[in-house]
């Protein structure tokens, strides 16, 4: 019944994102290095939308930044479309759970720096940029500052943001943590419907059960510190099902992913499993 | 400026048309502001022609203005201020420009964080306008020593604020640029200085009031003109009403820059929630 | 060994100057070797001009500070705490915080003369608005939450001030006491630079006038290292106080 595939699996198809036996030892300013990852191994298919879920703290999170080379591998590799990663890059859009947006910049300007920096032309960039505030609904806001925007909308414009420049691959990372239950629950159907229309592969870390199932078509359980993936379980579902929430499997698969991710988050708070 | 909020009436009275109940309220604020000020000059006045103080230790404030009046009738009034605000404007030009890029190059560069972070960490605290006899014996005493003296002054301030303000800038915003594609330059002039700018004001918004404490007091122990050698001028003739109409005009000039200063980081920071400005001189 | 890595720049500099003089590099009348100073700093302290005249120097800047700090907090907190007294007072705070404070130099010294009383009311004037708007915001952002919880244990308003609302209004205070601190470093120096008949600024200023410069030289130094000493002397005290903020 449930569809529990080893981590280490080999997948049929070549993938596009290889993630080959990565550790990270995370070293802060003051204090001892503590081992964040530990020999993690990947591998996601092209516009597959893979979930990264586990306990705060288990790493998930750095594992989504050393895809988008924001941190460097240290250990082990990581290879996009076959080339290894060495650096950020805009065939790796990401968004971050405190928007990240330019607090100086309008909605609009927000969207446009990084068709600039592509180098699109004037005309044709204000008009993509205008298609993706339409796209994430936030048409008639163009012209306000992050600073006057509800934190969902704030998290729409980082999304057309990274969206807007075109990359390959979506890395989302707690994208609706910030974000109350309510405006939660809308963006997750409003990222699947954006999903649909502009197909891309998406990693997205959470710490959310419901979410993960609901969003992803695989999901990987990351143990806690240090992190590695415990299994990955596939979470495919009708997700244009307004009631899918309801569904007995959907309901089943969120017990048994519930009950994976529980010793971990008990272990990250450092009570032992019974 | 101080972050002194006034106490305004609860309730803006009911029933009254909006416009009227709106400009009660702004006439009540207004009376407020100005009350505990005409009550402290009309003090003065009282004050001074009770004979309770010579006239020489406490002038008439009605003298003073007149005193003012005739200074600016015969221009003086002008050039002094035009100087004062010449040599401290200046100096504030060019600590915000080598302040912001010291800065700058101070957290870009390890070698330069190392050669200045001792520098800075030492003479921020110290009172660097002991060091105005030296600079007069290096530059004399035209207004080369006093631009030099207030820059040796405040620019520290923006320095500091720079370093931590850059320091401050969040690690996803640089992300977010470079995953879009920024290129170091770029980074550096579209991403850092933006994200720094609410704190490098603040620091500005310190090193300001500082260049015109220093102005005064290079001024005063250079003589010559200036709203600062001007009161000299005035307290060495034993002419207390020329002190006083001093210290007025200064506490104008003063007041004025903090004032524009404030209102220019409004509009600079239109974007900013909290356009708070500075609690410290 | 840290610390000699960190603080190596400043050695660099030193040393810098001491060469520059030796070899005559620039005047030594500009710049007299920084042996000569240190030596002209030993027979300065030896022959006493360097304590009786930095002993009056440090009684000024701390009586004027100690009674800024006072006063200034006193009334911070009471416009906090009182509305009348926020109403009547904090425009004048508004107008006189701006104030270049040195331009009150000349008055103080008509009120009272060339003497020690002149310096304390100058610091004193231009010490306290720093402390007061510290004590002020700090005393208003204390958490209404706090206030209530108080409250509901059974303070009363007096009691309140002293447990909930003062020590709320201290972290804040404690940092314009630090401006007040460095700013009376300023206002002292420069008052005695320019009128006085003792002290760091009025040695300096008579050193100079004899063109003794290796020993002006060694009286700067000595204000500028005090003036550092005593803020952190103030940081570590103030790092104490605040223990309990985590």
């Amino acid at each position: 019944m449930a569809a529990v595939r080893d981590a280490s699996a080999v997948m049929a198809a070549p993938a596009q994102i290889v993630v080959d036996g990565v550790s990270h030892l995370y070293r802060p300013p003051r204090g001892r290095a503590v081992l964040a990852l530990e020999r993690v191994s990947l591998e996601v298919q092209n516009r597959e939308f893979i979930a990264l879920l586990g306990p705060s703290g288990c790493g998930k999170s750095t594992l989504l930044y050393l895809i988008g080379g924001f941190l460097p591998a240290e250990t082990g590799a990581i290879r996009v479309d076959g080339n290894p990663v060495a650096g950020p890059g805009p065939d790796r859009g990401i968004v971050f759970q405190h928007f990240a947006l330019f607090p100086w910049k309008t909605v609009r300007g927000n969207i446009l720096y990084g068709l600039e920096r592509q180098g699109m032309p004037r005309e044709e960039r204000e008009k993509r940029a205008l298609d993706f505030i339409e796209l994430v609904g936030l048409s008639g806001f163009e012209d306000s500052f992050p600073s006057q925007l509800s934190g969902g909308m704030r998290q729409r414009c980082a999304i057309a943001r990274t969206l807007a420049f075109d990359p390959k691959i979506l890395l989302m990372d707690e994208p609706f943590g910030a974000l109350d239950a309510q405006t939660r629950g809308l963006m997750q159907s409003e990222l699947l419907r954006i999903w649909q229309r502009t197909p891309k592969t998406v990693i997205f870390v959470t710490h959310d059960v419901q979410e993960a199932v609901y969003l992803a078509d695989r999901v990987a359980v990351m143990s806690a510190r240090p992190g590695r993936i415990k299994t990955i379980v596939d979470t495919k579902f009708d997700k244009t099902d307004p009631h899918v929430h309801k569904a007995k499997a959907f309901v089943e698969k969120v017990d048994e992913l519930w009950d994976l991710v529980k010793d971990e988050a008990l272990k990250a708070q450092g009570v032992r499993a019974p | 400026m101080a972050r002194v909020t006034q106490i305004m009436p609860a309730d803006a009275p009911g029933g009254l048309p909006e416009k009227a109940a709106r400009l009660v309220y702004w006439l009540f604020g207004a009376f407020t502001r100005v009350f505990s000020i005409v009550l402290l000059l009309a003090a003065w006045e009282i004050l001074a022609r009770s004979g309770t103080f010579t006239h020489f230790q406490l002038p008439a404030f009605s003298e003073v203005v007149e005193r003012i009046g005739s200074d600016a009738w015969s221009g003086d009034l002008w050039i002094n201020t035009a100087l004062t605000l010449y040599r401290a404007l200046t100096a504030f030009a060019i600590c915000a420009v080598f302040g912001v890029i010291i800065g700058m190059a101070m957290s870009r560069s390890a070698i330069a964080n190392w050669f200045f972070d001792p520098i800075i960490s030492v003479g921020f605290p110290m009172p660097k306008i002991a060091f105005l006899p030296v600079v007069i014996l290096w530059l004399g005493v035209y207004d080369v020593s006093k631009i030099t003296i207030i820059v040796i002054d405040a620019i520290f301030p923006v320095i500091a604020a720079t370093v931590i303000a850059i320091q401050g800038v969040e690690r996803e915003l640089i992300w977010s640029a470079r995953n879009m594609g920024a290129n170091n330059r770029e980074l550096l002039t579209q991403i850092v200085l933006p994200a720094a700018s609410p704190q490098i004001m603040t620091g500005l918004q310190v090193a300001l009031p500082l260049s015109l404490i220093v102005a005064v007091v290079a001024e005063m122990l250079m003589g010559g003109y200036g709203l600062g050698g001007a009161m000299m001028t005035a307290s060495r003739f034993a002419n207390s009403t020329g002190v006083f109409a001093g210290i007025v005009e200064i506490a104008v000039v003063g007041y004025c820059l903090v004032k524009v200063m404030a209102l220019i980081r409004r509009r600079l920071l239109i974007w900013h929630q909290e356009s708070n400005e500075p609690t410290t001189a | 060994m840290k610390q000699v890595v960190r603080y190596l720049p400043l050695l660099l500099l030193a040393i810098a100057w001491e060469l520059a003089a030796r070899f005559e590099l620039v005047s030594t009348t500009a710049l007299p070797p920084l042996s000569d100073v240190i030596r002209a700093w030993i027979d300065l302290l030896k022959d006493g001009d360097l304590v009786s005249n930095g002993l009056s120097s440090l009684y000024r800047a701390f009586a004027g500070l100690g009674l800024a700090i006072l006063v200034g907090a006193t009334l911070g907190i009471v416009m906090a705490w009182w509305k009348p007294a926020n109403v009547l007072l904090s425009p004048l705070v508004e107008m006189f915080y701006p104030l270049p404070k040195s331009a009150l130099i000349p008055v103080t010294v008509i009120w009272l003369g060339y003497g020690d009383g002149s310096k304390i009311l100058l610091i004193f004037l231009g010490c306290m608005l720093p402390v007061t708007i510290g004590a002020f915001n700090g005393a208003r952002s204390s958490e209404q939450a706090l206030v209530w919880s108080a409250r509901s244990m059974g303070a009363n308003r007096l009691r309140m001030l002293w447990d909930v609302v003062v020590p709320s209004a201290m972290p804040e205070m404690l940092n314009g006491v630090r401006t007040a601190l460095a700013l009376s470093f300023i206002l002292l120096v420069s008052s005695e630079l320019i009128v006085a008949q003792k002290g760091f600024g009025y040695l300096i200023g008579s050193l100079g006038a004899n063109g003794s410069y290796d020993a002006m030289y060694a009286v700067v130094l000595t204000v500028a290292f005090l003036g550092f000493a005593a803020d952190r002397i103030y940081l570590v005290i103030t790092k104490r106080t605040l223990a309990w903020r985590e």
